[in-house]
């Protein structure tokens, strides 16, 4: 049960241009370089992005991508949602599965689902950059 | 977030088996007709499962297949881990240096991903067969 190249790289992508955005577009190519992902790749991502409302383009020689809501508003949910085909463990549902099949697929598989979703849903990009910031703090002060 | 279908018919077959064949050897053929997965799949399945000793094989007429220990001790997290060889959703979480990108202790993903980890593996390790054959039974005594 594998998270996607495309929804990790995208996650990424997305903070970095959520980090990095000071009211001026960023290009795809400054990501890319920063991030050690592809702009082709990239492309593909941030048009996904953009359709789920996620990022605002501009295209031309100023071109590049603005996030279109603020951090805190941004679950990791939203975004994994835009990239991943599916974040189910299972193909959906199975009306006519047989009673044990039945009772796994409610009593484990979905369950797993709801846990997965529910723990995207309650966490923003704004958590994760907060997060990260202060275990760097915590790693400096241990040498006082 | 697939989770195949093999990891999933593993930890039926071996629900199967702790709730109806725990005490005598039972052939891949009869999990098969009671379940409806094929042989031939559970036959793989069940070669993956010997190897990570979850089951013993007993040869001769009534041999077949047994739990190697009890429902009580044998996790579903065992038996996922017994097919896709780890839980974790994305290699880093558990070895940092299985990050294939460049940012690596400077990425800001890598504790959603430990904490995802952490919480699929709780769910999983903490049902055994044993938990999970009760579960069941209540229900279907339930209906």
């Amino acid at each position: 049960m594998k998270i996607s190249t495309r929804g990790r790289y995208g996650l990424r992508a997305m903070i970095d241009l959520i980090t990095h955005a000071e009211g001026e577009y960023i290009s795809l190519r400054s990501i890319a370089e920063r991030q050690g992902i592809s702009s082709g790749y990239l492309e593909g991502i941030f048009a996904a992005l953009k359709k789920a409302g996620l990022v605002l383009g501009s295209a031309g020689s100023q071109g590049g991508y603005l996030p279109a809501l603020p951090a805190d508003e941004i679950t990791i949910y939203r975004i994994l949602d835009a990239l991943e085909s599916s974040l189910s463990l299972t193909e959906g549902s199975e009306p006519d599965a047989p009673p044990l099949r039945a009772f796994l697929n409610k009593e484990v598989w979905d369950r797993i689902d709801s846990t997965v979703a529910g723990l995207f849903d309650s966490i923003t990009v704004a958590d994760l950059i907060r997060e990260f910031e202060n275990r760097d703090r915590a790693v400096n002060s241990s040498g006082l | 977030m697939k989770l195949s279908t093999k990891s999933r018919y593993a930890l039926e077959a071996l629900l199967y088996m702790a709730l109806h064949a725990y005490d005598h050897p039972v052939s891949t053929g009869e999990i098969s007709k009671e379940t409806g997965i094929s042989e031939g799949y559970l036959d793989q399945i069940f070669f993956r499962l010997r190897k990570a000793g979850l089951l013993t094989a007993v040869r001769g007429k009534a041999g077949g297949f047994l739990l190697a220990s009890s429902p009580e001790e044998t996790s579903a997290g065992s038996v996922v881990r017994a097919l896709e060889g780890t839980l974790v959703p994305v290699a880093c979480a558990e070895d940092l240096s299985a990050c294939k990108s460049l940012v690596r202790d400077q990425c800001v993903t890598r504790a959603l991903w430990v904490r995802l980890s952490r919480e699929i593996g709780n769910i999983l390790d903490g049902m055994t067969l044993a938990s999970l054959a009760e579960a069941f039974r209540e229900k279907e005594g339930a209906l």
